[in-house]
């Protein structure tokens, strides 16, 4: 199995997909900003929050991405979310605080998602070049976005291997088999790292 | 033989690598320019280190480097980034060469590092994709590309530097018998000075005129494709076989 | 710990990611410094590497798994200020392509991740490691560093939900780093794991890093500097039980209530937080004190378990 179905949805082809990157991060950061600096849940704080929700599923069904996907995502997303908004329900006033974070956090997570879910990571990484990020970090970032998708595979290849010849285990020997697994995957790491070196010199790269 | 037209000369090289084995004896041949020139052996006679070796990368210290000629020009620190762009390595494993997280950048590398403008760049990728069957996959990522097509983009960025020698690892192991016809046929016209490490003999005896058998790090024999890839004996004993185009009743 | 965007007023997100910037531009210097430029790929790598190992599901109980975070195991392989910028990348991936963490919140979860656990971990794992020498020094400095990365990141993180006025202080802060306590002995476990892996493997991986990476003196007090300046503004205004602190709060908490009038969510944290921070207070630090006396004397006996569970196998 190949991971590359990990970001597929990001090269649609749709009206919000076709939207240089640039505009789509300012307008994702000023919906988020909007969100965050909305400061009540009052009559008008609902119509806010509600008219900015109705823009969010206005650019979902623009974006062709399907509704199950995002849907999906949002849900295995809201845990987290869930558990700090729980924490504040046993403060004063804390059921009003509740729904605020709730709200607040659901839209959030929706414009995240949308966002990513549709402009591809090169795009990210060419307004971080814009924004004169320094060199290193755009190496780092465009290598890791680059392998992570060869790792992961490889991964599963060892582990399956691994699979196919263990008959019985304890919790702890699968621990220690799963540690072994990481560092040879480290090890394989660090090598292939020498040969993208190889590569790269091999181009030209000083 | 004058030296004017050789674009490769190797004498006496010898490589030991950190963890001391022994991966290459006193290796010495020449290769013409516009020659396309086969380099086999069995796995782990050297094949890769040698070609490692012709665009400076290997030794990591440059003692060896002065027994190797590029062009007439012996390879030193000073004249690697030239180096680098007369010679352009295609590496074994296509997920080592595509470090790029889009088909465009990795074809763009190597003219930027070249010093083009932006334009030159993007017209420079746009007609090397297209030479190499690939046009349009400009934004696509390497993740998302067939075995067959992550080898052509290789390709398509080592033709972008508008190398002059090109020296191909294995440039055919992973792909299916329809890929590797079709990458011989990519590889024939390209009339840059070719030498070629593979076990794919059938497309050995096709694209070179002249074979290196390499086995244990030594140059055990060399001669024209034709009779060397044909001679059986010589072929099994260094963990080979004939190459089925050679084989008689075919 | 990942927090998504939301939860984090516009001071917080402002301040901790000024804070996170400084640390990177400090931590990108360092390293580009101390790296030849055949090393340059490792990082890029290393980041995958943390990426993908942090897939690998460790079965706990019950059917639940916990999986690395692997700031101290990124910090040991490529060097503290390389690490900063691999664990950073990871965070920003997360955020990009998966919508785990917020985008404004990036900043923060680069301090309390990034920063707070990977040089706060890093640092424990170098003084541990002036007392504990050898291979065995080192996976317990590995496993104790490890717990306190966490420990350390989720404490930074409760403190930011609390400045932010999100959740009150004396309920986030024991929750936060509760939880985190009991998740970082998982990470102490993986990370002291996959050292021992690499160690027995490839052992000259993990010295010859060791030996690359001679932070300057400036730039460590720089990093220290950093990090407990985002401490003390973050959780200063709780921890310390001097009226002027509490004041301070108070005063914040009032302005809010003014600057959006009437009508508002009840502003969290009013009297409660104040009446009750000595006692939850020191119930936190007691047991975290304790937690990291225990954790100690684990890591030290994990260490030595793992290698002699060696010389009985060969």
């Amino acid at each position: 199995m190949h991971h590359d179905f990990i970001d597929r949805y990001s090269r649609l082809d749709s009206v919000v997909h076709r939207r240089a990157a640039g505009l789509k991060l300012a307008v994702a950061l000023a919906l988020l900003l909007a969100i965050i600096l909305w400061p009540r849940l009052d009559k008008s704080g609902l119509i806010a929050f509600a008219a900015i929700a109705v823009v969010l599923l206005g650019l979902a069904a623009l974006s062709r991405i399907p509704p199950g996907f995002l849907a999906t995502r949002l849900l295995m997303l809201e845990p987290f979310a869930l558990g700090i908004a729980f924490l504040s329900l046993f403060q004063p006033g804390g059921g009003q605080t509740f729904l605020l974070l709730l709200l607040r956090s659901t839209l959030c997570l929706f414009t995240v998602l949308l966002l990513t879910n549709t402009m591809p990571f090169a795009d990210i990484l060419r307004v971080l070049k814009r924004c004169r990020s320094p060199s290193l970090l755009l190496t780092t970032l465009a290598l890791m976005y680059r392998y992570l998708f060869v790792l992961i595979d490889e991964l599963e290849r060892m582990q399956r291997a691994r699979a196919a010849r263990t008959f019985r285990g304890g919790r702890w020997q699968t621990w220690r088999a799963l540690a072994l697994l990481a560092g040879e995957l480290f090890v394989r790491s660090t090598e292939r790292a020498e040969r993208i070196y190889a590569a790269m010199c091999a181009r030209g790269w000083k | 033989m004058s030296t004017a037209h050789q674009a490769i000369e190797i004498e006496n090289l010898s490589y030991c690598y950190p963890d001391s084995s022994q991966a290459l004896r006193a290796i010495s041949f020449s290769v013409a320019e516009g020659e396309c020139v086969g380099l086999i052996g069995p796995n782990g006679a050297g094949k890769s280190t040698l070609l490692l070796h012709l665009n400076g990368i290997l030794p990591e210290t440059q003692r060896n480097a002065a027994h190797i000629r590029i062009f007439a020009e012996p390879i030193s620190r000073d004249n690697l980034p030239a180096i680098r762009r007369t010679v352009g390595v295609l590496f074994q494993n296509p997920d080592d060469q595509l470090f790029c997280p889009t088909v465009f950048e990795d074809v763009a590398f190597g003219p930027r590092q070249a010093g083009l403008s932006e334009p030159e760049v993007t017209e420079k990728v746009r007609v090397t994709l297209a030479a190499v069957g690939l046009h349009g996959f400009e934004r696509k990522s390497p993740h998302h590309l067939s075995q067959g097509e992550k080898r052509r983009v290789c390709l398509a960025g080592v033709l972008a530097c508008e190398a002059r020698v090109l020296a191909l690892d294995e440039p055919t192991s992973d792909l299916d018998p329809r890929n590797r016809r079709a990458f011989t046929a990519l590889l024939k016209p390209i009339r840059a000075t070719k030498i070629i490490a593979s076990h794919d003999l059938n497309m050995i005896a096709e694209l070179c005129q002249r074979v290196l058998l390499l086995d244990g790090g030594e140059l055990v024999a060399e001669g024209p494709a034709a009779t060397l890839l044909a001679n059986e004996p010589l072929m099994l004993e260094h963990g080979l076989e004939r190459a089925r185009a050679l084989q008689p009743g075919r | 710990m990942h927090i998504p965007d939301g939860f984090l007023d516009a001071k917080t997100l402002a301040l901790s990611g000024a804070l996170a910037l400084g640390a990177l531009a400090l931590a990108v210097r360092t390293a580009q410094r101390n790296l030849p430029p055949r090393r340059v790929p490792l990082i890029g790598i290393t980041a995958a590497f943390v990426f993908a190992a942090q897939m690998l599901n460790f079965p706990v109980a019950g059917g639940t798994s916990g999986h690395l975070l692997g700031g101290v195991l990124a910090a040991t392989m490529v060097g503290p200020s390389a690490a900063v910028l691999v664990i950073t990348c990871v965070l920003i991936i997360q955020a990009f392509l998966f919508a785990d963490g917020g985008i404004l919140a990036l900043g923060a979860n680069v301090f309390n991740m990034a920063i707070v656990g990977t040089i706060g971990g890093y640092g424990i794992y170098w003084l541990v490691r002036r007392v504990a020498s050898g291979l065995r020094g080192q996976l317990m400095a590995a496993a104790f560093a490890a717990w306190c990365s966490v420990v350390l990141a989720a404490g930074s993180c409760a403190a930011q939900l609390a400045f932010s006025g999100t959740v009150a202080w004396t309920l986030v802060l024991p929750v936060m780093t509760g939880i985190h306590m009991l998740i970082g002995i998982g990470e102490s476990l993986i990370t002291a794991l996959v050292l021992l892996a690499v160690a027995r493997t490839r052992p000259e991986l993990l010295t010859e890093i060791a030996d690359g990476h001679k932070g300057l003196l400036w730039e460590r007090l720089a990093f220290g500097l950093l990090i407990a300046l985002g401490l003390a503004v973050f959780a200063a205004p709780f921890a310390s039980r001097k009226p002027d602190g509490l004041e301070y709060v108070a005063q914040v908490q009032r302005f809010e209530h003014k600057a959006v009038e009437k009508n508002i969510v009840p502003a969290p944290l009013p009297d409660y937080t104040i009446r009750g921070i000595s006692s939850p207070g020191m119930a936190t630090a007691l047991a975290g004190g304790i937690g990291t006396v225990l954790m100690f004397g684990f890591a030290f006996l994990l260490a030595r378990a793992l290698l002699q569970n060696k010389s009985h196998a060969s």
